[in-house]
């Protein structure tokens, strides 16, 4: 029974549990905007982190490089739209 | 069929190797779409009309139970993977039904949302703010509904076939397609309902 749960993984999972009682503490919790933000952002980046090299085995074969080339080309589009669209769309009208 | 046994069995084969590839790239292009719906989320967010605002709407109990299902069956699939890897087919099996299970379990929650928002008179069409909402909510619960399907389809094979380069394969496919659905999540349930409730 015991080899069915290797300790990587159980790991990654109390720690992505921890993770989201993190992220949750700024409902219950009154803080300022920043502060709550920066939680967020921290707490969701750093658990996507989590899946993709614990259970996602992002780095073990030969294609590793290629792999995070094509995640993180992926990742910086979307940041750009995201952060593009905020500041044309949103930020500029302030 | 050149079969490498100093790897894994689902990167065995070249064929294999190239597919685990391939659809790495495939989740590339799917972190892009999801960026432009939360791109267009974050812009309309405060355009709600005369609808309600998401902290009139967003309930946080069903929303941790869908977090708690979706981030515990990212673990369990990551299990079935490590049970294929040892060569246990019954636990691999068991795994991956119990995912499955949580997979509807957070369908069943956010069906309910849905149905919550709607009745306190928040429709696609109410605003521009719930109408993106349901967009960017249903885009990952059509991708979750699409993984039940596909997940049962690979549940069937491994039955019939057992654990060999081609199912291994798959089944590794299908598991980074799930953990992927759960990074997704992880943003949603940060900036869409954490963020809209703070």
């Amino acid at each position: 029974m015991k080899e069915l749960f290797p300790r990587k993984q159980v790991m990654g999972f109390v720690f992505s549990l921890i993770l989201t009682a993190v992220a949750v503490t700024v409902y219950f919790f009154d803080m300022s905007f920043e502060v709550g933000s920066t939680i967020l952002l921290v707490t969701a980046f750093v658990q996507a982190a989590v899946q993709l090299v614990v259970f996602m085995h992002a780095g073990e074969t030969g294609d590793k490089k290629a792999i995070y080339t094509s995640t993180f080309y992926g990742l910086i589009i979307a940041l750009v739209t995201v952060f593009g669209s905020l500041l044309t769309l949103v930020w500029a009208y302030y | 069929m050149k079969i490498n046994h100093s790897q894994p069995l689902e990167y065995s084969t070249e064929h294999n190797r190239f597919s685990i590839l391939g659809f790495w790239i495939f989740l590339g292009a799917e972190i892009m779409l999801f960026g432009t719906l939360f791109a267009s989320y974050f812009v309309l967010v405060d355009h709600t009309g005369n609808g309600p605002v998401g902290a009139e709407i967003f309930e946080i109990t069903p929303i941790l139970m869908e977090t708690i299902f979706l981030l515990t069956s990212s673990f369990t699939i990551g299990l079935a993977i490590h049970a294929m890897r040892v060569g246990k087919q019954k636990a691999m099996i068991t795994f991956f039904i119990i995912t499955l299970l949580l997979g509807m379990g957070f369908l069943g929650y956010e069906i309910y949302d849905f149905f919550m928002y709607v009745h306190e008179g928040a429709t696609i069409q109410t605003s521009a703010f719930t109408a993106i909402l349901f967009l960017t909510l249903g885009t990952h619960g059509a991708h979750v509904t699409f993984g039940l399907f596909w997940g049962s389809v690979i549940i069937t094979q491994l039955i019939k076939h057992g654990i060999n380069y081609e199912t291994a394969n798959k089944s590794f496919i299908f598991s980074l397609y799930w953990h992927f659905l759960d990074v997704v999540w992880i943003f949603i349930f940060s900036f869409v309902f954490l963020k809209g409730m703070m």
